[in-house]
């Protein structure tokens, strides 16, 4: 059984709800606005999600002991998986944020949504945020 | 039974709608009738060709060798190197030809235009041998710069030019190229992947002298492909890759190899492939190519004007010659969101740097979305696509 924090286990119940894949589309979309913006000016190699097909930068900070995650995308797509990604680990502990699972992607209906290239990209997407989380924690 | 009603994957719904199949400059559906053909030789005639004396291997040899006769045929060609498609075929041009007839310091003319499958061998071959790339641009018109590529010929020993941009859906003006080059002595080579879809070709008087094709976008199946050369060019050329039914003899002290094209076709070939090919060349003969090519430029050139209102950036010109092709970009909505918000209903688009970032690097972009006809596309289709267009924008721009 994988754990999930509260706020990310009813997102991904309400994505299971939706049927139409238009409105599975329109409804990430709107996550999109729970990215804490990562200014354009300090994208750069290291910030840089690789495999994903458009450009996608993420930018952790462990402060005072709590996850704060900032990130940014040219596509709406990207933008709202990103959303998600905020919604689960913002504020928590380091320890919590990294015991959450890459599954919850699926759980969500999201990978019919994604193309394979789009599912790799979430990926490694996920994975980078959770090495820069244990980075900030191991030093 | 209408054309359309012959795909049968064209009756199925993606996402609960129909499908409306727009990426046909990346793959085009099959008719059932290869479907047929493959599956029949599967499961009636599978065997090798060219070796056995069995009755199996002779029906797979008459198969896999009319394949051949028939593109011999069509594209009136004397020869005809059966490839895995265009790409194989373009790296054998550079191993085979290349190889053999170019030295450090010779030149190789290519354009800004081409599909990274006629770059990236060059390219390759120029690191191995230190031959000379010289690249003739792409104006803002969308067509060649004709005045550098004339410059370009001095000392050239192999021109390469797409046919037609996969990308911009432009036709080259090649019969003035194929001149121009070989009154400098130059061998061209052209990449007909986008062209031979769309037009009826007759190699030996159009007058290159190696052109690579895929069956694929033309009904076909995947895995497929050929090159055709002239016999001058033909036997200029050395294998390159060695094996099996490419060999006369062979001895522990070396081999000789065969003189026609299965010189060039080292290993078990694609059988199956080629009997579908040419239940493919076959069918393609019930309608009119011309008559079936106007008709879809004419809807390519609709549908760019129409989102042109919409308020995108169309890339291409959609003349007469050229391919129903129409790349875009909204100046707001991300491409690869716009294919995704298309597929929701049913429509298929690319979108991306369609194998051509030299192109797109000039275009100052860094892809599009492309929306490609083919003959089974109507025009209910491409009014259906406009209108999912209008809302896509209106609702997320």
């Amino acid at each position: 059984m994988s754990f999930y924090p509260a706020a990310l286990q009813e997102l991904i119940e309400e994505f299971q709800e939706i049927d139409d894949k238009r409105e599975r589309l329109e409804y990430l979309f709107e996550l999109a606005d729970e990215v804490n913006e990562f200014p354009t000016s300090q994208w750069s190699d290291v910030t840089r999600v690789r495999g994903c097909q458009s450009e996608a930068h993420v930018h952790i900070e462990v402060d005072q002991g709590l996850v704060h995650f900032q990130s940014g995308a040219d596509a709406k797509m990207v933008q709202g998986m990103m959303g998600i990604l905020t919604i689960a680990l913002e504020g928590l502990a380091p320890a919590q944020a990294l015991m959450i699972p890459p599954d919850f992607a699926e759980a969500m209906g999201l990978l019919n949504t994604l193309t394979p290239s789009r599912s790799n990209g979430f990926r490694n997407m996920f994975d980078k945020v959770m090495a820069d989380i244990r980075l900030q924690v191991e030093g | 039974m209408s054309l359309r009603d012959q795909f049968p994957i064209l009756q199925r719904e993606v996402n609960g709608y129909p499908l409306v199949y727009l990426d046909n400059a990346a793959t085009t559906q099959k008719p059932q009738v290869v479907l047929d053909a493959m599956s029949h030789y599967y499961a009636h005639s599978n065997a090798n060709v060219h070796r056995a004396v069995h009755t199996l291997a002779g029906e797979a040899t008459e198969g896999y060798e009319a394949c051949r006769t028939k593109l011999k045929q069509r594209y009136n060609a004397e020869r005809v190197i059966i490839t895995s498609g265009t790409t194989e075929a373009i790296n054998l041009v550079a191993h085979g030809w290349g190889r053999a007839n170019l030295q450090k310091g010779d030149a190789v003319v290519l354009t800004e235009m081409e599909h990274h499958s006629d770059i990236v061998p060059w390219q390759m071959l120029a690191e191995e041998r230190g031959v000379e790339l010289r690249y003739v641009p792409v104006l803002p018109d969308f067509t060649l710069d004709m005045d550098v590529f004339s410059a370009s010929l001095e000392g050239a020993k192999l021109v390469c030019v797409v046919h037609t941009s996969n990308v911009l859906g432009v036709r080259n003006p090649l019969e003035a190229i194929i001149e121009q080059s070989h009154a400098v002595g130059a061998r061209v080579l052209i990449d007909a992947a986008q062209g031979v879809p769309h037009a009826s070709i007759d190699f030996t008087e159009f007058g290159p002298d190696f052109m690579a094709f895929s069956a694929h976008k033309m009904c076909g199946p995947t895995g497929i492909g050929a090159l055709l050369v002239t016999p001058a060019a033909f036997d200029e050329m050395q294998p390159f890759m060695g094996g099996g039914d490419m060999i006369e003899t062979v001895t522990v002290d070396g081999s000789t190899y065969q003189t026609n094209e299965h010189k060039f076709e080292a290993g078990t070939p694609r059988i199956a492939e080629a009997i579908g090919w040419s239940a493919a060349l076959d069918w393609m003969t019930s309608f009119d190519l011309d008559v079936e090519h106007a008709r879809l430029v004419d809807i390519a050139g609709w549908v760019a004007q129409q989102l042109r209102e919409l308020g995108m950036t169309v890339y291409g010109r959609h003349g007469p010659d050229d391919a129903a092709v129409v790349s875009f970009l909204h100046p707001t909505i991300n491409s690869d969101d716009m294919a995704h918000l298309l597929d929701a209903r049913g429509f298929a688009v690319r979108t991306g740097h369609h194998c051509a970032q030299p192109l797109l690097q000039r275009l100052g972009i860094s892809g599009t979305v492309r929306a490609s006809f083919y003959i089974y596309n109507t025009r209910d289709e491409a009014e259906a696509f406009v209108a999912e267009m209008k809302d896509i924008v209106e609702t997320f721009a």
